[in-house]
């Protein structure tokens, strides 16, 4: 169980997380929602080690984890696929795939059956392995940086807008990849504007505003709550 | 022919070298956003250890880079932990200033301790040189050309071949990405300074040899290395090479054809008209933020 109690966290200018609390299901797809400035993203990077938290505590299966650097906390299972472009651009898609592996590098036969396994799921990557990052598309990018976030084989996956950017086709087949992380029996953290496919992914929601968590429960429950049409009104209204 | 043949090859047995002394400052600036401008004055320290060794013990001062380079690589790692690590992620002016101080030190202690005045080891290959048809190639230039450009070799499979080299490009390409996945940033940092100082470790020997050095001489090395980097695009190994043989020729074939004297004002000439038609340099980039998205 991956949990956040009474969370404040920001950066510089004040706490965007302002005493929040989540436990997310362990085997679950958690979709977290929520109009611009909620604090979404801001949950993923304290999650990650890349922000500390200026009080409370992030524990993992009962370990605390806040205070660790980011690649400890990678080390012990949780992967981040950011917003924005997180891959090497003059690398080739092969050599970016192997550097998520970066960890256990030393585990050579390790490295090679994690990468296989990589590249039957994205089949991107058992196409063009010798194409440089940088001439992919956005679609394909994102289906590079979230094959390479699978290469230590993490309990927890951290995703922030997959969806960002991307056309139809590409959309369904970073779908086809959260529903197999889901079968597969991982955690997943999903932080996503578009809500309706974010909750359809999901198993479960969560629903942010002001920095902390206005409502919790299932993806139906979240759909089926009378509040959601108004919030998502809400996060559509221009500076809302 | 023959004069022009043996202007072009005594300009790439020089550009070899120089690129190998371009090659730690622009890898040094495009990881970590750090003007190293004390690289000039860490050239003129080794050579002036080379120098002294050589003077002491007969080794050949070209291979005493055997010792030399280890020696800058131990001093960059410290030089980055206890000091440059303060201005990290701060603006490349800091970088330049904070290392113009490590210059000006050095070049300090070495007035102090070795007085104002030129050397330049004389091995007793100094004065030989190979025949190659009616070529004539000077030995130490061709020593010197080879010790660079095995270092470069050197550079070019850890960079490419090894984890640690992977993960130097990452951070080089996008920090935050090498974040990501696991790299400690202030690791790689602290050992790409190290590598970068410890090229310096190797040129300064080949210095010590080719050039006639004095404490102050760092400023003319250090404007040299800046000239080509700028000219190969900062933070490009490619355009340290590049620009490194392009200031090779331009300084043997305007000391050939017209006087020794113009060598650098042609070199930086063609500095500024690149720069007019390509305003990063041959092959700089125009900002890593375009790049890594």
């Amino acid at each position: 169980m991956l949990t956040l109690k009474d969370v404040h966290a920001g950066y510089g200018g004040g706490d965007v997380l302002q005493g929040l609390d989540l436990s997310v299901v362990p085997e679950s797809v958690t979709c977290v929602l929520g109009p611009n400035g909620a604090g979404k993203s801001t949950v993923l990077r304290v999650v990650s080690g890349l922000l500390k938290p200026r009080q409370g505590t992030v524990s993992l299966a009962g370990e605390r984890i806040d205070r660790l650097t980011a690649p400890q906390v990678l080390s012990k299972g949780i992967a981040q696929v950011p917003q924005t472009g997180a891959l090497f651009p003059r690398m080739s898609v092969r050599e970016n795939v192997l550097m998520g592996g970066y960890l256990i590098r030393r585990q050579r036969k390790l490295l090679e059956e994690r990468y296989s396994a990589v590249a039957d799921l994205v089949p991107l990557i058992a196409e063009r392995p010798g194409a440089p990052a940088g001439n992919l598309s956005g679609g394909q990018r994102r289906m590079v940086e979230i094959g390479r976030s699978l290469m230590l084989d993490p309990s927890v996956i951290l995703l922030d807008e997959p969806s960002l950017g991307l056309d139809p086709r590409s959309i369904s087949a970073v779908a086809a990849l959260i529903n197999g992380m889901r079968e597969r029996g991982k955690t997943v953290l999903l932080v996503e504007q578009n809500v309706r496919l974010g909750l359809s992914l999901s198993t479960h929601g969560v629903v942010m505003e002001g920095g902390r968590v206005r409502l919790h429960g299932t993806a139906e429950e979240i759909t089926d709550h009378p509040e959601i049409a108004s919030l998502y009104l809400g996060a559509l209204e221009p500076n809302g | 022919m023959t004069q022009a043949l043996q202007t072009i090859a005594l300009g790439l047995l020089i550009g070899g070298v120089y690129a190998l002394m371009a090659a730690g400052l622009t890898l040094v600036f495009g990881i970590m956003n750090i003007v190293n401008v004390a690289q000039g004055a860490f050239l003129v320290l080794i050579a002036m250890l080379t120098w002294k060794a050589w003077q002491l013990t007969g080794l050949d001062p070209i291979l005493l880079a055997l010792a030399t380079t280890p020696l800058m690589f131990g001093l960059g790692w410290l030089l980055y932990r206890l000091v440059v690590v303060r201005v990290r992620g701060t603006t490349p002016a800091m970088s330049m200033l904070l290392t113009f101080g490590i210059a000006l030190t050095i070049e300090g202690l070495l007035n102090l301790t070795a007085g104002n005045y030129f050397r330049s080891a004389t091995p007793s290959y100094f004065a030989q040189s190979f025949h190659i048809g009616s070529i004539v190639l000077p030995k130490a230039q061709v020593y010197g050309c080879l010790a660079a450009l095995l270092v470069l070799g050197l550079l070019y499979l850890v960079l490419n071949r090894t984890w640690t080299g992977r993960a130097i490009r990452a951070t080089a390409q996008n920090p935050s990405g090498a974040a990501l996945v696991g790299i400690s940033a202030s690791s790689v940092a602290a050992l790409s300074f190290a590598i970068g100082t410890a090229t310096a470790g190797t040129g300064g020997s080949i210095l010590s040899v080719l050039y006639p050095f004095f404490p102050a001489s760092h400023y003319e090395w250090i404007a040299r290395l800046l000239g080509i980097i700028v000219l190969g695009g900062m933070g490009s190994l490619r355009g340290a090479w590049v620009g490194a043989i392009i200031l090779g020729l331009a300084e043997t074939i305007t000391a050939t054809y017209g006087s020794p004297r113009w060598a650098t004002l042609v070199f930086y000439a063609v500095i500024l008209l690149v720069l007019l038609v390509r305003p990063h340099g041959l092959f700089g980039t125009r900002l890593r933020e375009d790049v890594a998205t």
